[in-house]
């Protein structure tokens, strides 16, 4: 895929909330530069989608389709995610509905999660379904497995210039993002039967009997 | 017993939709089904709080009102649809109506074990803390191949189904009254009759209990007055045709505010023929000040109130004992006052002697009352019936009642 021109990766970063000052973005623009050596990040917003409606043309927004041409050109994305009453936010689980409706942008493509929340546990619930929505037929992303970045009590996480303050938690993601990067390249090499899952992606249908 | 239901999609076309469609219309002698809209449910964002706009306030108001919930859940990629999320978020950031509420849940899909994860999903989101509902267990109710399960009419075809539905539903009921008989503190108490509070319209800096509130309190705000000109929904009067008008009102009307402050009464007779006691100096005092706090009689008017700020009930009324039943049968009625957005606005509150208005209709239509020998009567019936039946405690016993002003 793209971003191997001058070898780094290119990552898309959804940032899973529609709050104007949201601590998930504020993690995900501190990866951006914190990793700027090792990868090139680039947000996303969700805010514009409108909630997710079936319909009979099976009509899609332009904002999703442009969402998920930039997830398709990407080598992998991030996804930051609050946790609204133990599950994800309703604005996030309606992006990925859209991104799942007759396109398939996700389907084998290496997905780390993250998520930030004001509780201690840093919404390790809502990661938990987010993991099981990524793994269904149509979605279908390669979620890297056995890793969790929870953010606890994340309004008081950064310091005054944007950074992480706690060093551990630092290291803890340094960790999972140098991993990231292996899963990516490992991915890479599993693409073989990249062309037919998206193929069955594209024929499997709720609709169908 | 009253329950609402929520179909988890805004699809134009929804299965789950003719679902609590089928149970309200098959299941009418078992409950009270009223099937609810959620297509314009704003998107959720914390940036855009619209808790006070028409739209959840009626959904608040309804579910406050009702014995419990149905929910009918699609599955959309392993989990509950967006629309149905967002739903709930509004009802669990600045409002709680699911708080302690009774929910089934319920969810048709297109496949054979379709909404299971859904519905697993929908139980975690429910339990937690900003919610809180409280879920029926057990009792899964999926309905596979949905595209074939109901007749053109809209019913359930196999009725091994519909077997199995009714009993989940009677299970609900059940669990429901448990519930609800739990939750029955009835939060009455945090009533606070003395008006501590205030609100948008309180006049502050003036004591609302003195006896010359209204002088001080109208210049205060520089009030209209006389021949000054107030504009209303539908006509135009000064104050004093206003005040002509409200007084020839063969109807006794108190006005009380959101704030439980006594505003306004239409001041024509004098306090002693009067029936329901009230005098200039009390206009402006707080509700504990306007009623004697002896015997339940505080409670009672805690209960009344509360009812109708949150919607249990619009109207709680009645009788007024005392005086010659064979000449008097005045009626006190409460009823709940709302601005346009469903805000609670406070009671409008008027007493009447319903006496002769029968005796006139009896002498025009030349006719005459007879005893029922089968009659049972209450002392006070909520406008949805529900009050009297299942809620003895919002029951306010005729004698000292919120009427002895
Ligand atoms: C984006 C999308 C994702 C879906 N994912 C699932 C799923 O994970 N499991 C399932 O059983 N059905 C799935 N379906 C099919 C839905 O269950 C079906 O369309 C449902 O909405 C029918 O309920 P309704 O008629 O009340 O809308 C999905 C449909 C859509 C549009
Ligand atoms: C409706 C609502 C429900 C919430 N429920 C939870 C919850 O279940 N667990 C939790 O840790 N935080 C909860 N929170 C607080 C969130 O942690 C916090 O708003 C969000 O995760 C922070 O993300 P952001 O800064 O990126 O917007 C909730 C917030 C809202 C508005």
């Amino acid at each position: 895929m793209n971003g191997m021109i001058d070898g780094m990766n290119k990552f898309i970063a959804i940032v899973g909330s529609n709050s104007n000052k949201s601590t998930n973005r504020e993690l995900l623009q501190y990866m951006k530069k914190h990793f700027q050596e090792q990868a090139e990040i680039e947000l996303v917003e969700i805010t514009g989608l409108s909630i997710f409606k079936k319909s009979i043309d099976k009509y899609v927004p332009q904002v999703a389709r442009d969402i998920a041409e930039r997830i398709e050109n990407s080598d992998g994305v991030i996804i930051a995610t609050p946790e609204y009453d133990h599950s994800i936010p309703a604005v996030l689980s309606s992006a990925l509905a859209w991104l799942s409706y007759g396109i398939h942008p996700f389907v084998d493509k290496p997905v780390m999660i993250t998520g930030a929340s004001y509780g201690s546990l840093g919404s390790s619930r809502a990661q938990a379904q987010l993991r099981q929505i990524l793994d269904s037929p149509e979605l279908k992303a390669r979620i890297m497995p056995s890793s969790e970045f929870l953010l606890g009590h994340s309004l008081e996480a950064f310091d005054e210039n944007d950074n992480l303050k706690d060093e551990q938690i630092i290291q803890q993601l340094d960790g999972l993002f140098k991993d990231f990067l292996q899963f990516v390249d490992i991915s890479k090499q599993l693409n073989n039967a990249n062309t037919v899952n998206k193929q069955k992606a594209e024929e499997f249908s709720w609709d169908k009997d | 017993m009253k329950l609402i239901g929520i179909a988890g999609s805004i699809a134009d076309q929804s299965y789950n939709r003719t679902l609590l469609q089928f149970i309200a219309k098959h299941f009418s002698g078992l409950v009270d089904v009223e099937v609810l809209d959620i297509n314009d449910v704003p998107m959720f964002n914390q940036d855009d709080d619209q808790t006070d706009g028409a739209i959840i306030q009626n959904l608040c108001k309804k579910i406050n009102s009702a014995d419990g919930v149905i929910i009918a859940t699609p599955e959309h990629n392993h989990s509950v649809p967006a629309a149905l999320k967002n739903v709930i978020e509004w009802l669990s950031y600045e409002v709680h109506p699911l708080d302690g509420k009774p929910i089934m849940i319920v969810g048709a899909s297109y496949h054979i074990q379709g909404s299971s994860r859904a519905q697993l999903h929908l139980r975690q989101i429910l339990e937690a803390p900003g919610v809180n509902a409280i879920v029926l267990p057990g009792n899964e109710f999926l309905l596979g191949d949905v595209k074939t399960a109901f007749d053109d009419k809209g019913d359930l075809k196999d009725q091994r189904t519909v077997d199995f539905l009714q009993t989940t539903i009677q299970n609900f009921i059940k669990f429901a009254k448990v519930i609800n008989m739990i939750g029955e503190t009835n939060n009455y108490e945090e009533e606070d009759l003395s008006a501590q509070n205030g609100t948008d319209t309180t006049i502050k800096g003036i004591d609302m209990n003195a006896d010359d509130w209204l002088d001080r309190a109208a210049n205060k705000v520089s009030a209209a007055e006389g021949n000054d000109y107030v504009k209303l929904d539908s006509g135009l009067l000064t104050v004093n045709q206003l005040d002509y008008f409200l007084k020839t009102i063969p109807i006794e009307l108190t006005y009380v505010d959101e704030n439980n402050q006594f505003l306004y009464y239409n001041h024509s007779l004098p306090t002693e023929k009067m029936l329901a006691k009230r005098t200039p100096a009390q206009v402006g005092d707080a509700l504990d000040k306007v009623h004697p706090n002896i015997g339940r009689v505080f409670k009672h008017v805690k209960q009344v109130i509360s009812a109708l700020r949150n919607g249990e009930t619009d109207l709680v009324s009645m009788p007024i004992p005392g005086g010659d039943p064979q000449k008097h049968h005045v009626m006190h009625y409460y009823k709940a006052m709302h601005d346009d957005e469903n805000n609670y606005k406070g009671v409008n509150e008027w007493a009447v002697d319903l006496k002769p208005i029968v005796d006139e209709y009896l002498k025009a239509t030349g006719q005459k009352l007879v005893k029922d020998p089968n009659a049972k009567m209450d002392a006070m019936s909520g406008a949805s019936k529900k009050t009297t039946e299942e809620k003895p405690e919002v029951e306010v016993d005729a004698t000292s009642s919120a009427s002895k002003h």
